[in-house]
């Protein structure tokens, strides 16, 4: 008997060690010299100035971000009456639309992308098949599974729609006469709409977030606001997410994200074949006729670094953009076909990391625990943050 | 139009585990289980059911009636600008596993006992296609490969069955058909053949390799950079200045310099295509195009070709 209890006891010991071993805190060690400075890297104040985009001569102009979102927010500029830009990127839902994939006059292949900071990237859609954000708003008003409208529709509505016509006058010159068309002048036309609507999506910004406020109580050395700031879990999470888990190394800079092309493996869309992604989008971008090297350019010098150094081998296969990480909470489901309904999801797909149906998964499996995966999450959560609009037509999208 | 006798044979590659020293996962290596040969073209060749078995691989043989990706990975670039056709047929031959390409080509109606069909399309970079199975049984993929300018037609032949639960026989069948293969290769003289090519090939690339090391012992190159925008940070478009001197400190002019790079424990190269763009004369050369996507360390590799040849120099790079 005496024996048994012994038994008894031993086993409780190690049970209680095991369980202070795998449950009580450990001592977070502090950030290190070189952690502040990715975590600075991170943070928005690193967000320089957003440069010029010499393919478009109204990029800046505030006269034509007032007119681009007026067209923006425009269910004229649709075959039904019914479809505007803002259709799918949602103001309230930072910019998307909370479906799988976007939905307008038909479906469309893919989730739609928040827009915000998206003038930060060189490349647009999830497989870059467009080189600025004036020729990637092209593209869906033509598409005949969202707008299914045509540039020739476009011009008649700016010439018949008298303030369309002063706004675009006073901008780009002399709206040309509707009578006889000529292709050209309705690509001026159509090329000047997409620069209008870049110059508003210019001005969509992302602000600063609770991760933002805690990189600079670090810097300031402002410990009871470190506290305030951040839990323990948070700071586990952010110090996986720059370390261990290596996200940075795709989701890097203070967008979080390189804004390059990764294969990382995801399941294909149920029905769907997998999706090819940046191989055939660069292939694409190459030859479009609005892209900066095109007729429609005003880059008079036609230097477009990035088409001319972009890389278009069989690396690409199956690549995607690296999306923002800036508040995720608005944008799911996530992915490139919104194949992951939360976060949580998203964490395991990485955590198991299997090979890619098409080409080659870049990601190393995480096998982190359930508890580490938890901890991420709960950093991930604190780049949440309200959309800025450094103009005041905003409130029209509701 | 003449069509090829196939030479079809499904290799078997063992996994011998995962612990590759790549990050990022395998590349060439991973379970990526069969190879399918239209004649001398081969393709990794692999099948998903995604709704039922998400990114688990197949050879052939399929678990259950449902949506199967078919996916070919080219190894031949040929292959890329062909046309190729895929069929899918109920296996009306009464062979099974046995099926080829001559009993395909006696079946009548070969439309009949279609179940699924792409019409011919060039895909350059794999190849895709879907169908929804709706009925278990025995199969026959027929995927054919068209040369655009001569129009020859190369096919191949692959049994397969939908609601295979386990192993069966089919390990032994793969052996038998490699033992085949082998055998019939042996017998047509063409093994002998290809052993007394290669050994011939080896030579002369020994030979090649003597000649490269000479080279390279020859010009001890050495490569610096210049970033005028300052030390090199990520995600932004770099134009530097390469400087190339030979063993004795003389400037290299004239020579050909081609850039490329990547990160190796990464296992991927740079995201863009970097270019000399103009010889700026003294050993400079302007290269252009130049980004990098993540922090760590890098590796830039020099290829400059002179009339001494050519020499590969490696710039350790710590972003």
């Amino acid at each position: 008997m005496i024996r048994h209890s012994a038994l008894l006891f031993a086993l409780l010991c190690v049970t209680l060690i095991v369980a202070y071993w795998q449950l009580w805190p450990k001592p977070i060690p502090d950030w290190t010299a070189e952690d502040l400075a990715v975590l600075r890297s991170l943070s928005l104040e690193s967000l320089g100035d957003l440069r010029p985009d010499p393919s478009n001569a109204v990029a800046d102009n505030p006269l034509a971000a007032e007119f681009g979102s007026q067209l923006f927010f425009d269910t004229r500029l649709s075959a039904n009456g019914g479809i505007s830009c803002a259709t799918c990127h949602q103001p309230i839902r930072r910019f998307t639309d909370g479906l799988q994939k976007g939905q307008a006059i038909g479906t469309t292949d893919r989730n739609t992308p928040s827009i915000v900071g998206a003038a930060y990237s060189p490349w647009q859609f999830w497989d870059g098949r467009r080189d600025s954000l004036w020729s990637q708003a092209l593209a869906p008003l033509e598409d005949e599974r969202e707008h299914a409208f045509d540039r020739g529709q476009v011009t008649a509505l700016v010439a018949s729609d008298p303030q369309y016509r002063e706004f675009y006058e006073t901008l780009f010159g002399r709206l040309p006469e509707p009578e006889p068309a000529d292709i050209r002048s309705t690509n001026v036309v159509f090329a000047n709409i997409g620069k209008a609507i870049a110059a508003f999506e210019r001005t969509i910004m992302p602000s600063e977030s609770r991760f933002d406020r805690y990189v600079s109580s670090l810097v300031d050395g402002d410990v009871e606001r470190q506290k305030e700031l951040f839990s323990n879990d948070e700071i586990r999470g952010l110090r996986l997410f720059i370390g261990e888990a290596n996200c940075t190394q795709c989701h890097n800079g203070p967008l979080f994200t390189n804004h390059e092309f990764h294969n990382t493996g995801v399941v294909s869309f149920p029905g769907d074949v997998p999706d090819k992604g940046r191989v055939a989008g660069v292939r694409e971008v190459m030859l479009n006729e609005f892209n900066c090297k095109g007729a429609y350019s005003d880059d008079d010098e036609r230097s477009c670094d990035e088409l001319e150094y972009a890389r278009t081998d069989a690396t690409l296969i199956g690549a995607f953009k690296t999306p923002s990480l800036r508040n995720l909470e608005n944008t799911a489901p996530f992915m490139h076909k919104g194949q992951f309904a939360t976060l949580a999801e998203v964490l395991q797909h990485y955590n198991v990391a299997a090979d890619a149906m098409i080409g080659h998964n870049e990601a190393q499996p995480l096998g982190f625990s359930q508890r580490k995966l938890n901890q991420l999450e709960a950093f991930l959560v604190t780049l949440a943050a309200p959309i800025e609009m450094t103009m005041s037509q905003a409130e029209q999208g509701d | 139009m003449i069509v090829h006798r196939i030479s079809i044979i499904f290799l078997l590659f063992f996994v011998f585990g995962h612990n590759v020293a790549l990050a990022h996962g395998g590349v060439v290596e991973e379970d990526d289980l069969c190879v399918i040969k239209v004649n001398y073209l081969r393709a990794h060749f692999k099948v998903y059911q995604p709704a039922t078995r998400g990114l688990e691989q197949f050879c052939e043989d399929l678990p259950t009636a449902t949506q199967s990706i078919f996916v070919m990975e080219y190894q031949h670039d040929s292959l890329s600008q062909m046309e190729v056709d895929f069929r899918i047929i109920r296996d009306v031959t009464g062979k099974g596993r046995f099926a080829r390409l001559e009993d395909v080509e006696q079946i009548a109606d070969i439309e009949g006992a279609t179940v699924f069909y792409q019409a011919p399309v060039v895909e350059p970079d794999v190849y895709l296609v879907s169908h929804e199975f709706v009925e278990e049984g025995d199969f026959v993929g027929i995927v054919s490969a068209r040369q655009m300018q001569s129009g020859k037609l190369y096919t191949a032949v692959f049994p397969f069955e939908v609601g295979f639960t386990g192993l069966g026989y089919w390990p032994f069948f793969i052996a038998l058909l490699v033992i085949l293969q082998i055998q019939y290769l042996y017998m047509s003289g063409r093994l002998r053949k290809w052993f007394g090519r290669n050994t011939g090939a080896a030579s002369l690339l020994l030979v090649a390799l003597f000649f490269a090391m000479s080279d390279a012992k020859a010009s001890g190159l050495r490569v610096s950079f210049t970033a005028p925008e300052g030390q090199p940070r990520i995600n932004q478009m770099h134009s530097w200045i390469l400087h190339i001197v030979d063993e004795s400190g003389r400037a290299v002019e004239g020579a050909i310099v081609e850039v490329d790079g990547g990160m190796p424990k990464h296992d991927h190269g740079l995201p863009t295509k970097p270019r000399v763009t103009e010889e700026l004369g003294g050993g400079d050369y302007k290269l252009e195009g130049l980004r990098f996507h993540m922090s760590g360390y890098w590796e830039i590799l020099v290829r400059v070709t002179t009339d001494a040849g050519t020499t590969v120099v490696t710039m350790p790079l710590q972003l």
